[in-house]
């Protein structure tokens, strides 16, 4: 596990009487006093020694009414020069904290994001607008006071439309009452908020409906003539609370509604719920090795599969159908794959804490034998078409470029990352599952502009591929009896495959799995054993991803939005969660 | 580690001046465009033609009926649930909720059992039966975790997945429907899905190589299926 290593930590205490290391086994936590906060994030971050460079996650935990102080922040940080993380904490006193987008512009959502489902406010912050929720939403959701079902207050009967008089009476009735739902005047007010110093006549809205946004994103630029002069996003329009949701379930209820967040790669988000669920309860090295490799191949088939929407979504953006029509075809058959394994085309739902719900269908690997064996050819084709073309060319190079020291600023991950030139990839530094066994290179960029992040993707397809390979043949080896399931050995610990008692022990973790849209991460905090998470933060990547977008298009023209857009390549389940 | 650097000049060449000006590029694309003009249709005519749900397919639910495929422990688990044993035809569902306590959405079912009304010397005085069994399936997300939680096998997934109605009212099946749908989807496809103690067999197939409909949207060139491990056969 790549955590900041004990003789930095003890290095650290002698240096800062004022920190405190807590005892928690499954990660090293810092606990810092919010007055000294700024100064000792400013040392690791520069220190040559340390150089906790690169942004993760900064988020808010609710202790509950009676605690005092009662909310406290979580920052997770990464140094790009040894790959270890550290998890500091700090304690927000008078519903206060210091903003830290001083050190990491990213801070600005995640600091956003905090205030608008706690109600912390940041000093320092420029524009601290709530990130999801409307600007006269009243309440902060995930506050340990706030019901999961919300408050009920709207009426809206259609709910329970009836055909002939046909009554809904008893218990499967919905209730006539919804809760809050914005108007436009609240929209208005929120899109003002957004972006107060405005400098043109008009502020060009973008989205939420369009089709060039693959999804409900609602981006608000601001231009001078055909140039961008200043943008911001509003996005929450999918925001559906997983994090609150969460929290009233056990760990395996969890995962089918991940499927729901970045649905392309439902299989990705299921995994990161399994590692860090798996961490937390120290039993991810003892997962059956079966269980192991059919999580790794189904990864990166997921993988291959999102990146293959990606590519067709992306070229018909800049004018290309064909490509569309032709990597549609081969996701069909992948489709086809996953419907025959998991049960399901899309909700995948088929990953488990501690394994796999069952075990491969008779066939199953020679279908996707059969998919491989043709995949490479069809690859080239796509780059036959693409590639090298002048028009693709022209929309690409030099369009949009993130600098590397962006992607430690704004916590960049996955493919984004890796065009920039930062070969950050979880696969290679947490080896989770089996991809420490299997050889792949990670494709890194030079300039990061939108055709390395084409070619980046490109190239993960084929070392995608390589992966499957090797987990087919090693998978081959096996024998049918061979468990897929991990029985625990503790008879205090319970796992089951249908979730029911399964529980979780105190501690907290931050783990993730690698996506086909940047780094995954759960942060899982537990007071005590328990069934439910006692919070449950989904670090998407892709809402960091798409931070970036506010920076780099300033100063592009309004043409390069859908290339930027596209080669960053969020989905809104995720962003908005 | 392993790093591969791709990148204008790393990985790819720029094009040639001859590329420039006789538009090779364009060429090469156009050649790949065409050879693809001149390949089967792979296109599925729906709803002319429908491909087959594999056996897996998590669609609309159904309660099985005894039959005789049950659990060896199924009588077991009626016994400690004080059912009423079952004859051939009624349902396998014993009202114990296992299914409604793995769901993520509870509030989708209503179960009810009842105490038969015999009198005292009757051999079914003080055992229960199942009166009422609702799923309201707009709530479902058709996760599979409550049929993985069933004891008896009784819940299952059927390879159903047209479930639109003009209300919401309509989505709300009750125990009779939900039998029904077992029953016509045991006749149709129990065979492939469950063997004779309705477990998934190591047999059951990633999905029926029979379909034509499925060949097709393969390039007509489906796998042929074979084990997966070395000692399955
Ligand atoms: S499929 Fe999932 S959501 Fe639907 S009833 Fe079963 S457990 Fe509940
Ligand atoms: S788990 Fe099965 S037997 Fe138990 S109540 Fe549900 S359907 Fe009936």
């Amino acid at each position: 596990m790549p955590w900041i290593s004990e003789e930095k930590l003890n290095r650290l205490q002698e240096k800062f009487s004022f920190i405190k290391i807590l005892d928690n086994p499954q990660a090293p936590v810092i606990e810092v006093p919010k007055e000294n906060l700024i100064d000792f994030l400013k040392f690791l971050k520069e220190d040559p020694d340390y150089q906790f460079k690169m942004f993760i996650d900064w988020t808010v935990i609710d202790h509950g009414k009676k605690a005092d102080p009662r909310f406290q922040g979580v920052l997770i940080l990464m140094s790009p020069k040894s790959w270890e993380r550290v998890i500091i904490k700090v304690w927000a006193t008078d519903e206060r904290l210091p903003s830290l987008i001083t050190l990491w512009k990213g801070a600005k959502w995640a600091e956003r994001e905090a205030w608008d489902m706690f109600g912390i406010k940041f000093d320092g912050h420029d524009n601290l607008v709530r990130m999801f929720l409307w600007e006269t939403y009243p309440y902060h959701p995930l506050r340990k006071d706030f019901p999961v079902r919300g408050y009920e207050e709207v009426e809206l009967p259609s709910l329970n439309e009836t055909e002939r008089f046909d009554q809904l009476e008893g218990t499967m009735n919905y209730s006539r009452k919804h809760t809050a739902l914005p108007t436009l005047e609240d929209l208005e007010i929120t899109q003002k908020a957004r972006m107060p110093n405005k400098k043109s006549q008009m502020v060009l809205n973008w989205g939420p409906l369009h089709p060039g946004t693959h999804g409900t994103i609602w981006f608000l630029f601001d231009m001078e003539g055909e140039y961008i002069k200043d943008c911001d996003i509003i996005i929450g329009q999918l925001h559906r609370g997983v994090e609150k949701l969460a929290e009233n379930l056990n760990v395996q209820q969890i995962i089918p509604y991940t499927d729901r967040m970045d649905y392309i790669a439902a299989i990705n988000e299921n995994h990161s719920v399994c590692i860090a669920a798996e961490k937390l309860l120290g039993i991810h090295e003892k997962i059956p090795e079966k269980a192991k490799y059919i999580r790794t191949m189904m990864a990166e088939l997921s993988r291959i599969n999102s990146h293959l929407l990606w590519l067709g979504t992306y070229a018909l953006d800049l004018g290309a159908l064909t490509m569309f029509l032709y990597t549609f075809r081969e996701r069909e058959k992948l489709m086809d794959i996953f419907e025959g394994i998991t049960g399901a085309r899309f909700t995948i739902n088929y990953f488990r804490v501690g394994g796999v719900y069952a075990d491969l269908p008779y066939g199953a690997l020679d279908a996707i034998e059969h998919f491989i064996k043709d995949l490479p050819q069809r690859i080239n084709e796509y780059e036959t078409l693409l590639t090298r073309n002048r028009i693709w060319l022209k929309r690409n190079v030099d369009v949009c470029i993130i600098p590397e020291k962006d992607v430690y600023q704004y916590g960049l991950t996955g493919a984004v990352a890796r065009a920039s030139g930062v070969p950050y990839d979880l696969r290679k530094i947490d080896k989770y599952d089996a991809y420490g066994e299997v050889e792949f290179d990670i494709p890194v960029g030079e300039k990061g502009d939108s055709y390395d992040r084409y070619l980046v993707r490109m190239e993960e397809m084929r070392q995608s591929i390589r992966i499957v390979e090797q987990c087919i043949a090693k998978l081959r080896k096996f024998s049918k009896n061979d468990p897929f399931f991990y029985e625990p050995e503790d008879r205090r610990m319970k796992i089951t495959i249908d979730g029911r008692g399964t529980k979780l022990k105190k501690g907290e973790v931050y783990a993730g799995a690698d996506n086909p849209r940047g780094e995954l991460g759960v942060y899982i905090y537990m007071p005590k054993d328990g069934i439910k998470p006692y919070r449950f933060r989904l670090r998407s990547g892709a809402f960091y991803n798409l931070q970036v977008f506010t920076k780099a298009i300033i100063g592009r023209p309004l043409a390069d939005a859908i290339t930027l857009l596209s080669t960053i390549d969020p989905v809104v389940g995720e962003t908005d969660r | 580690m392993g790093i591969k650097k791709v990148g204008l000049n790393r990985n790819i060449k720029p094009q040639s001046l001859a590329e420039k000006v006789f538009f090779l590029d364009f060429m090469k694309g156009l050649k790949t465009t065409i050879k693809h003009l001149f390949r089967k249709v792979i296109t599925v005519d729906f709803p002319y033609e429908v491909v087959e749900p594999a056996p897996r397919f998590r669609g609309v639910h159904g309660l099985r009926n005894v039959d005789g495929t049950e659990k060896n422990d199924f009588n077991a688990w009626v016994k400690k649930l004080k059912i009423k044993p079952p004859e051939k035809g009624e349902t396998r569902c014993i009202a114990c909720k296992f299914c409604q306590a793995a769901c993520p959405v509870p509030e989708i079912f209503v179960i009810k059992a009842e105490k038969l009304d015999v009198p005292k010397d009757h051999p079914h005085h003080g055992l229960k039966v199942l009166t009422q069994f609702d799923m309201d399936l707009g709530k479902c997300m058709f996760c599979g975790l409550c049929t993985l939680a069933c004891p008896t096998i009784c819940i299952i997934h059927t390879d159903i997945y047209d479930i639109s109605t003009y209300t919401r009212r309509g989505w709300i099946l009750n125990k009779e429907q939900l039998s029904q749908i077992a029953d016509d989807f045991i006749a149709r496809r129990g065979k492939e899905k469950y063997d004779e103690k309705s477990e998934w067999p190591d047999y059951q197939k990633i999905w029926n190589d029979a379909d034509t409909a499925r060949a097709k949207a393969w390039d007509n060139n489906p796998p042929q299926f074979g084990p997966n491990y070395a000692d399955q056969n």
